[in-house]
């Protein structure tokens, strides 16, 4: 009943998606996080968001940092190829505002922890 | 006097009519009691589709003939449904295969109709890519099926046909698998900023966020989900066999295996 | 005749095949039998035009990296974290139905997620639940394979182990007037 972590130990021999060695998916990333640190100031001036530059750099931080404890190459690799993307939407406006303001979450309210708040949201 | 003539051309037709009928209805009975005699057979086969047996012997043909020709990509060779020919090749193998049946003389199937993604979690690849193949030149269609997982990016077919282009970008949006080499790999029918793919198995039907209409930020906003009413969990499978005298047909009837042969020998 | 060719092409030194014209029944072209060639060989434009650099790209994806074995495919599947790190799945076996049903249904296995607070929507009575995961179901022909699937995902599983069943005795009605049973309480 109890729940279990299976172990797995060893290595396998996979094809690579991008990069072959931790130094390259490393510097794909960083790349990656200064070509959206220099998009910021026209996305914040050509979306019209009401955030500044500096909220919008905390935030791409906080996004890329989520992911800090990433070590497989192929998933650094596919989480690199999916902000590229991601990217690209912005560059070339293909977003729309409301795209871009979802990273921040305007509307969510955050999830009640303790148990008296839990209680007052009657969740429990 | 035109009148009664009228009628007696009447009645002559009619009776002409009667003598005919009776005279042809007999005949017709006999041939058709010939013929209930002469196969009285019992229907084995109650199947809809028919199977051109000239047909399937050509595509068992053509099949082994492929095998033959790319014996290091070809694993497996099958017909589905009597007359589909399906090719299985491992994920290297792609290109080669697809080269080959477009560009051979005697196969030139040089439409690509359709790529299709398949989701099979409990497999060690779990994700099946099919490439459809039409050949206008004979008429005819083959498959060509491979493998992957979440993390084995697939040669890109775009530089065979060109067609594949949009068909990949579909794939990798609902499936996730990714295309190497592709000119223009990104989304094509999830929204900007949706995250996951439709059509893995473990992807909720709801989704994991909604989308609303705002009217304090005058703009659409992603919400978590919340259903008003929850989904109800309805057991539709059916608790018994369905076709228990087909149990023992298998659904592919294997042509070629090159890997059988290789340890049989 | 295959067998002269053969023997011919080991040979490749000897006058007879220098002199020979160069012809082949093979498909593929061997690079290394020089004297089969008639010109140089071709190389695909990209290979030619791509640059050193995405020449050693193309290379380095022609190798093979070494991973560890034990994936995790949380950061990429799209799941929104909180419904990995907070959620545990029960892999179990779907019970029979209780009616006379046949059993053709539940030889396999399920995965689930563990219930998610529901409550009495307010406008029309409803059951309302704010639980994505409620309505999903994969199957799996056996355990391993969905704990594999589970531990991918980062799920946090448990199994739900089947009770073993008791063993039908086969009951019979004439037991009961067996000679050697005391099962006749009456006089008679």
């Amino acid at each position: 009943m109890a729940a279990k972590q299976a172990i797995q130990v060893g290595t396998k021999i996979v094809k690579p998606v991008l990069s072959t060695n931790h130094a390259e998916a490393r510097l794909r990333v960083l790349s990656l996080y200064k070509a959206w640190y220099r998009q910021i100031p026209y996305i914040v001036k050509e979306f019209d968001i009401p955030k500044s530059e500096n909220q919008c750099r905390e935030k791409l931080k906080e996004l890329f940092m989520t992911n800090k404890d990433v070590t497989d190459i192929r998933v650094i690799d596919l989480l690199v190829i999916k902000g590229q993307m991601e990217l690209q939407e912005s560059v070339n406006m293909w977003k729309q505002k409301g795209h871009i303001m979802a990273y921040f979450k305007p509307t969510e309210e955050p999830k009640p922890k303790g148990f008296l708040s839990k209680f007052f949201n009657s969740n429990e | 006097m035109s009148y009664l003539l009228k009628r007696a051309l009447g009645a002559g037709c009619s009776m002409g009519r009667n003598v005919l009928n009776n005279a042809k209805s007999p005949m017709i009975q006999r041939i058709v009691t010939k013929t209930e005699q002469a196969a009285p057979q019992e229907e084995t086969r109650p199947t809809v589709a028919k199977v051109d047996p000239l047909q399937k012997s050509q595509l068992v043909d053509f099949g082994k003939y492929v095998a033959e020709c790319m014996p290091k990509y070809v694993q497996k060779v099958q017909l589905t449904a009597g007359n589909e020919l399906e090719v299985l090749v491992p994920p290297e193998g792609v290109l080669p295969v697809l080269q080959f049946l477009k560009d051979h003389h005697t196969a030139q199937f040089t439409n690509l109709v359709d790529i299709a993604g398949m989701d099979v979690p409990n497999r060690q690849y779990r994700f099946e890519i099919i490439y459809n193949l039409l050949s206008l030149r004979y008429n005819s269609r083959i498959r060509v099926k491979t493998y992957t997982d979440e993390l084995t990016p697939i040669e890109s077919a775009n530089d065979v046909f060109k067609a594949a282009n949009w068909y990949e970008r579909e794939i990798w949006d609902m499936f996730g698998v990714f295309f190497a080499n592709h000119p223009d790999l990104r989304r094509i029918l999830t929204d900007y900023g949706f995250e996951g793919h439709p059509f893995r198995k473990d992807f909720p039907l709801s989704g994991y966020v909604e989308v609303r209409y705002d009217d304090e930020q005058k703009r659409v906003v992603v919400e978590p989900l919340e259903l008003a009413q929850e989904f109800r969990r309805f057991e539709l499978s059916a608790p018994w066999e369905q076709f228990p005298n087909f149990r023992s047909n298998p659904a592919s009837e294997e042509i070629i295996n090159p890997g059988d042969d290789k340890t049989k020998q | 005749m295959f067998q002269v060719i053969r023997r011919a092409a080991s040979l490749p030194k000897t006058h007879l095949l220098k002199s020979a014209p160069a012809f082949s029944t093979c498909p593929v072209r061997f690079d290394n039998d020089v004297y089969n060639r008639k010109e140089a060989p071709k190389i695909d434009n990209e290979t030619v035009l791509s640059l050193p650099e995405e020449a050693r790209h193309n290379a380095a994806l022609e190798s093979t990296i070494t991973v560890p074995a034990k994936v995790d495919l949380t950061p990429i599947s799209g799941v929104p974290p909180e419904h990995i790190k907070s959620r545990r799945v029960r892999i179990y076996q779907p019970a029979k139905n209780a009616m006379q049903s046949g059993t053709n249904n539940i030889n396999h296995w399920e995965m689930e997620f563990d219930n998610r607070q529901r409550w009495e929507n307010p406008l029309m009575g409803w059951t309302s639940s704010g639980d994505p995961l409620s309505n999903m179901k994969v199957q799996f022909r056996n355990p391993e394979e969905a704990i594999e699937h589970c531990e991918k995902n980062g799920w946090c599983w448990y199994i739900d182990t089947p009770k073993i069943e008791k063993p039908m005795k086969p009951k019979s009605y004439g037991v009961n007037f067996s000679w050697n049973r005391r099962t006749r309480v009456s006089t008679k």
